[in-house]
């Protein structure tokens, strides 16, 4: 599968997890749900940023970021960051829904999306970080 | 170095699993459970705003118990925990024993403010909710404050006992 099946196929993907999201809105004629496109944009982020810093970090006596195998505290903060991100976003719609604040088809939608585009952005992540260098870490 | 990596005198029987993919699923779980348990709150908060008829409603009072879970897992969790075993690398820090009751004291803090964060909970359950006989719609908001409670302690669990998990290849590097 070379790089541009992969990018055209990710970003229909991407395209459809933002049309579920914005359907839930639109159909309804209540615009609450749209929140739920910004945590899950905002989800990975904190692995990113925690990998980046890492990976650049040269360690006192080893001079190598080969730890190994073992995290490191920020690494586990920001995993578990991406956690409640996560659990967020589909916590948002229930308690709108809940809370009668939007309907039921509105939630179902905009949980569906939100989780497309999540999975969306992972997926990218994981297929071109594969290139690289065997990483079999687990990162959401 | 090995005899210390014990905390309990049956360690052999108790060993925790060792795996850095268990340990990253341990701290996923957390996090998510902590979500689980702000949102709850939140959602008893959001209804008795929205959609409550009765005149009882979610107040400040109710959201003590979390404030003081929340510092109580920051702090617990913030401690380095080689600190309390003691005596372990005090070749590298002068000041031991120092270091080691203050951990220890903090850590007792840490703790007490997660357990009156949960007991706390029961405590505005029932003054406020259980003991006025109210029906199951209010009633509810007072269980959503239980479950926040205990949904952050049992995070705090998991959180404490995923950070326990060492990966089986983190000593083949040891000096």
């Amino acid at each position: 599968m070379n790089p541009l099946n992969k990018i055209i196929f990710l970003s229909g993907f991407l395209a459809s997890g933002f049309l579920l999201i914005l359907l839930s809105c639109a159909l309804y004629n209540n615009w609450k749900p749209i929140i739920v496109i910004f945590i899950f944009l905002v989800a990975p982020l904190p692995n990113i940023i925690a990998n980046s810093i890492e990976n650049n970090r040269d360690d006192f006596l080893t001079f190598g970021n080969d730890r190994g195998n073992n995290p490191t505290p920020l690494e586990d903060a920001c995993k578990y960051i991406t956690g409640t991100f996560v659990v967020s976003g589909i916590a948002l719609p229930i308690m709108l829904h809940h809370t009668h604040l939007i309907q039921f088809g509105a939630m179902v939608l905009s949980i569906t999306g939100g989780l497309v585009v999540y999975v969306d952005i992972i997926l990218f992540i994981w297929f071109f970080e594969e290139d690289e260098d065997d990483t079999d870490e687990l990162n959401f | 170095m090995e005899q210390q990596q014990h905390l309990f005198k049956f360690a052999p029987f108790i060993k925790l699993p060792k795996s850095a993919k268990l340990r990253s699923i341990g701290v996923y779980v957390a996090g998510a459970l902590f979500a689980v348990g702000f949102w709850t709150l939140l959602d008893a908060a959001v209804y008795s705003r929205k959609v409550n008829a009765s005149i009882v409603h979610v107040t400040f009072t109710d959201w003590i118990p979390f404030i003081c879970s929340v510092i109580g897992m920051l702090i617990v969790n913030s401690i380095e925990k080689s600190n309390l075993f003691g005596n372990d690398n005090s070749f590298l820090n002068s000041t031991g024993t120092n270091t080691v009751w203050a951990a220890r004291v903090i850590l007792f803090f840490g703790f007490s403010l997660l357990a009156g964060g949960l007991s706390g909970s029961f405590m505005v359950f029932i003054l406020k909710y259980l003991i006025k006989d109210y029906g199951f719609p209010t009633l509810g908001m007072g269980v959503a404050n239980i479950v926040c409670n205990g949904c952050l302690m049992l995070s705090c669990i998991i959180l404490w006992i995923s950070q326990n998990i060492e990966d089986e290849y983190s000593y083949s590097l040891a000096l």
